[in-house]
């Protein structure tokens, strides 16, 4: 028995020796592959979107390699733009913001309303929700073009069956009515993933605490406030994250509707914005300048959240 | 499951408060499938664009033959697949290697580089898709699948690291030393021991990997402007409503053709693709 013992004290120490040193070198072999893909994926790239942005940089410039710097002119040109500030940027920032908090406080509700359910109706709801999710951003920014089509369009259409609304109505060409279908789109297609990551969550809340704090006489609003909010404070913390990011990004839901490629200017926002400048002015300079106000706005709000996780995960 | 039933005694169960429940579900319902429905109603229908029915008036699989067909469906959704497949293949083997090191390893940078693995994943692609066109233009790749490929792997891997770390983290180390015990060397231990274990994670990488690439837009649009035959399914819908913009009937088919295989497979493995997130997300 005690002979066995050293045995394996022996076995576990002659490999600890050797692995000390392979510990160093290993981890770095592993992330090497993934790092050189992110190196000249997505490092160089934002490398050089920064210096196109210092450049006159045109479809000459792309194929014949010449460089004509101008220093901070694009820039210049941008923040000098009425247009970035009476349109692009509250597009942009509006949007962002009433976005992830209709994404959030739905989802939110949405799960809370899942958990009291009983296991089969659970399944229904939450199948129905998968399918919702599962819609790609491009068939299902179709979709609601196509519901709100001025001419055919089933909103239209019960709205004046319904008597409310005499000739058919054109809602792409407005800005709000724009963006609050951008909104729908969104949400729609946002708010699974926080109803489901909240409802792991919730599910995974102790029982006996809440149980607890219902006899203490706590209804049902302090419950969710004041044990479930703290007890989720990371899973909200990664949802709100996911949900900025995912949410600053929309390109194809605006893109793709009826005038947000560019045509109809008072629905730009800072994404479609730098896109059509490069692609379809071929301003690639311009553009790059754009994506990089875009990036630095995303930057900043969103390194917030970061510290606030990593400080969480340090702990 | 059953963790919940001390709670739901405890529930008061009158009957308003049961009927308010299921008022709720049924709105959540509408809400959340009348999108998905009536892209479906329209693609059954050969009245599609001239009335609004709430069911097929003139129930046809016509929309679905054309779109296949003369569409071009058939060509994007080969595209779509093997690019998803290449993303998939490539992005989850560079993911889980990368996941290991920082899961696994204490060592210099490890803060830093999880920092960029999760800054990365907030950079827009409209910041991407200029620098990468001309990349991808000097290599000779605009318009091939190749191209695609390469630039779906890299939007791919930030997400599938953080998400696989979660689950290597979640192997007990335990069981590592165990195979050590036993006189496992390293590689032994992660293909007989790690990997089996984190398969499961894999599965969840996996999936995202290859509806990103299915989905993706963008890129698909820049990159393969001048090619159809090499469009995937995004673009080509894009293209296909350019053409026929007042074919409803027809683009709710070729939407449908799109969305049901990912929504079939969102459905299949609902529960691991949830915890998946969260594990990935939420974990240290």
């Amino acid at each position: 028995m005690t002979q066995q013992l050293t045995e394996t004290r022996l076995r576990k120490t002659l490999p600890r020796l050797s692995r000390a040193r392979a510990a160093t070198v290993r981890p770095w072999l592993l992330l090497a592959p993934a790092l050189a893909v992110l190196a000249v994926l997505l490092l160089w790239p934002l490398v050089r979107v920064f210096l196109f942005s210092l450049q006159d940089y045109g479809l000459r410039e792309i194929t014949t390699g010449e460089l004509s710097w101008i220093g901070l002119e694009n820039y210049a040109e941008i923040l000098a733009s009425p247009e970035l500030w009476t349109v692009v940027l509250p597009n942009t920032v509006g949007f962002a913001v009433l976005s992830v908090v209709g994404t959030v406080a739905f989802g939110t509700g949405v799960a809370v309303l899942l958990a009291s359910l009983g296991t089969f109706w659970r399944t229904v709801t939450s199948s129905a929700i998968m399918a919702a999710w599962a819609m790609p951003a491009v068939t299902g920014t179709y979709v609601w073009v196509w519901i709100f089509d001025a001419d055919r369009g089933v909103f239209n259409d019960v709205l004046m069956g319904l008597g409310l609304l005499d000739d058919p109505t054109n809602w792409f060409t407005d800005r709000w009515s724009f963006y609050a279908i951008v909104l729908l789109n969104v949400i729609h297609h946002g708010f699974p993933f926080v109803a489901v990551t909240v409802l792991a969550g919730l599910l995974g809340v102790p029982k006996e605490m809440l149980e607890a704090a219902e006899m203490d006489g706590a209804g049902a609003f302090r419950r969710f406030f004041s044990i479930i909010v703290p007890q989720l404070r990371q899973v909200f913390a990664v949802v709100i994250i996911l949900s900025t990011i995912w949410d600053f990004k929309v390109f194809a839901q605006v893109y793709l509707m009826p005038g947000g490629a560019g045509s109809n200017r008072s629905v730009l926002n800072l994404g479609v914005w730098s896109y059509v400048e490069s692609f379809g002015q071929n301003r690639y300079g311009f553009g790059s300048a754009i994506a990089v106000l875009l990036t630095l706005l995303l930057l900043a709000i969103t390194a917030v959240y970061v510290r606030a996780v990593l400080a969480e995960e340090e702990r | 499951m059953s963790g919940n039933r001390p709670l739901r005694r405890t529930a008061r169960r009158s009957p308003l408060r049961q009927l308010g429940k299921g008022v709720l579900v049924a709105l959540l319902l509408v809400f959340t499938l009348f999108p998905v429905y009536w892209m479906l109603n329209s693609s059954l229908d050969a009245q599609a664009g001239n009335t609004s029915s709430f069911w097929p008036a003139e129930p046809t699989l016509d929309h679905y033959v054309f779109v296949l067909t003369e569409g071009g469906f058939g060509t994007f959704l080969r595209n779509s697949l093997l690019v998803a497949l290449g993303t998939v293949v490539v992005s989850s083997v560079l993911a889980l290697l990368a996941s290991v090191a920082v899961a696994r390893f204490r060592f210099k940078m490890r803060t830093q580089i999880l920092m960029m693995v999760l800054i990365v994943q907030m950079v827009p692609l409209e910041a991407l898709v200029i620098p990468l066109f001309v990349q991808v233009r000097d290599l000779q790749l605009l318009n091939t699948l190749i191209g695609l490929v390469v630039v779906y792997v890299a939007l791919a891997l930030p997400f599938g690291i953080w998400m696989l770390r979660g689950f290597v983290a979640a192997v007990p180390v335990e069981l590592e030393e165990a195979a050590y015990l036993d006189g496992a060397s390293w590689g032994r231990m992660f293909w007989s021991v790690l990997l089996p274990l984190v398969a499961p994670g894999l599965v969840a990488t996996s999936i995202f990997s290859f509806i990103t690439a299915w989905n993706e837009f963008i890129f698909a649009m820049t990159m393969l402007g001048g090619a159809t035959e090499s469009y995937t399914v995004a673009i080509g819908l894009h293209s296909f409503f350019g053409i026929h913009s007042n074919d409803w009937g027809a683009i709710m088919a070729a939407s449908t053709i799109i969305t049901v295989p990912v929504m079939i497979f969102f459905i299949l493995v609902q529960r691991r693709l949830a915890s998946g997130l969260t594990a990935g997300a939420v974990k240290a």
